[in-house]
């Protein structure tokens, strides 16, 4: 169980530093509340909430989820703790669990925030079960996916760049998937109606998990 | 005959790039031919010294 | 030696099949002589697929066995791949204009082949932007690992997502045998030349390796 034990002290060292620097979670937080209230004006009055809401919500997150991710990653490789942690005795795969579940703890929380903030400014009833299932499934496949390619793009010359032209494509059918569950959610249908979606966020979240703990260790060779 | 058009383009296009990136090829091939020249010139040259 | 066959191989097809296209296939009857794009836009597809899995078996191979000849030939399948899937991109969407009356459509195919090409374009910037060329080789097989893994899910997702709207089929009827000869010679001549491009980058790129390392070792001198 040693394996769990090196994984979890990465997260809590990365969830520690967080919450008493709170960098990461402060600017992307109130970088998500503006690109709402930004949504808002672009759509204006006149457009139907409820059918754009799904897609408001979920370009939002993704675009929250991936300033998560570089942040993550970036602050670590500029404080020299990247080359520590490698020195460690934690394995390759140790660390990938450790900075995935980190990464899915600061989304989760700016999702939390962000989820009443948008019911409040819309209308819109988004907390219900199936919103709140329909996160967090989407957002294991964001860190499942985004972990592996923010340590990538940490170590190219484009960083922040790198992870966005990567993340974007790949992460496609979870913003579809998402998207149209949530809009099935939203106008108040059944779970049977979204099986077909959660299907496909279930399948994208084990294959990615498991890829990318398997190839993890390729990017963080040195 | 109608949308003619449409068909030519897309096999020109197509050929079009297809030839491009031939000749692209073979430029980058006929560089790389004249840097082995100078390089075995080069080593002549250290050979002779 | 190889290189001069799959010349002359694709040079004939790609002829044969063009003579097959305009001279001997029947028009379609619903889309008119529009529709014989199909006979190009297809074996674009179907090769661009073949060279992506052979990114994905090289970018494995490479990174088990970490000989460079893995990494050269992912490479050089990679890009005719996205030369390949532009042009079946661009024959898609000019196809698309005068039979469904728009450029672009979200189909589930053309919208898979899209994300396909951004993840392969991906897979070329991710070289370049590596701070060393065995990190590029590293990166970007990775990218080649899991970009193929990730289309077939990402083809699945659109497929659900436009039954739920109605969209423009590909075309109804059958094959008459005219028309899948037609068909299969040029998915034939398109592999011919896939293989003529591929051998060429490759070459080309083990010529350029060899290159530098002689030039470091004369320098070193």
């Amino acid at each position: 169980m040693t394996f769990w034990r090196k994984a979890l002290a990465i997260t809590w060292k990365d969830v520690l530093s967080e919450f008493r620097a709170r960098e990461i979670i402060t600017s992307v937080l109130v970088f998500t509340i503006l690109v709402i209230v930004i949504f808002n004006f672009a759509f204006g009055e006149t457009v139907d909430m409820v059918a754009v809401a799904p897609g408001m919500l979920w370009v939002t997150f993704t675009f929250a989820g991936v300033l998560s991710l570089n942040r993550s990653f970036i602050l670590e490789k500029e404080g020299g703790c990247f080359e520590g942690l490698l020195v460690s005795p934690a394995s390759r795969e140790a660390i990938y669990t450790g900075k995935m579940l980190a990464s899915f703890v600061f989304l989760l929380v700016i999702e939390v925030i962000a989820l009443p903030i948008f019911a409040f400014l819309f209308n819109l009833a988004v907390l219900t079960p199936q919103i709140i299932v329909i996160t967090l499934m989407a957002t294991v496949g964001f860190v499942a996916c985004g972990t592996l390619f923010s340590a990538l793009a940490t170590n190219t010359r484009a960083r922040e760049l790198v992870l966005p032209i990567l993340f974007l494509p790949v992460v496609v059918p979870v913003i579809i998937s998402a998207v149209n569950a949530s809009a099935i959610a939203l106008s108040g249908q059944s779970w049977g109606d979204m099986a077909g979606w959660l299907e496909i966020l279930g399948a994208f979240d084990v294959v990615f998990l498991t890829v990318a703990y398997l190839v993890f260790e390729y990017i963080i060779e040195e | 005959m109608e949308n003619l058009g449409y068909l030519l383009a897309v096999y020109t296009i197509v050929w079009l790039v297809i030839f491009g990136y031939v000749l692209v090829l073979i430029r980058g091939q006929k560089r790389l031919r004249r840097e082995v020249e100078q390089l075995k010139d080069a080593l002549k040259d250290k050979a002779t010294k | 030696m190889v290189s001069k066959i799959l010349l002359a191989v694709s040079a004939v097809l790609i002829i044969a099949s063009l003579a097959l296209i305009f001279v001997y296939v029947p028009t379609e009857k619903t889309m008119g002589v529009v529709q014989r794009i199909f006979y190009w836009h297809v074996p674009l597809a179907w090769n661009s697929f073949l060279a992506f899995f052979i990114v994905f078996i090289s970018s494995i191979a490479y990174l088990w066995k970490r000989s460079p000849k893995w990494d050269i030939l992912a490479n050089a399948s990679a890009e005719v791949g996205v030369v390949f899937t532009t042009l079946f991109l661009i024959s898609g969407s000019v196809w698309a204009k005068p039979v469904w009356g728009v450029w672009w459509t979200w189909e589930p195919r053309l919208t898979t082949a899209l994300v396909l090409w951004l993840v392969y374009i991906a897979y070329l910037l991710v070289r370049s932007y590596a701070s060393s060329s065995e990190r590029g080789a590293r990166f970007a097989a990775v990218v080649g690992i899991v970009g193929f893994l990730d289309v077939p899910i990402v083809f699945l997702s659109i497929t659900l997502w436009r039954t739920q709207h109605p969209s423009p089929v590909i075309f109804t009827g059958g094959l008459v045998p005219a028309m899948l000869l037609t068909l299969i010679v040029s998915i034939f001549a398109f592999t011919a030349l896939y293989g003529l491009l591929l051998v060429q980058r490759v070459a080309f790129r083990k010529d350029e390796a060899d290159l530098k390392r002689m030039k470091r070792l004369v320098e070193s001198d």
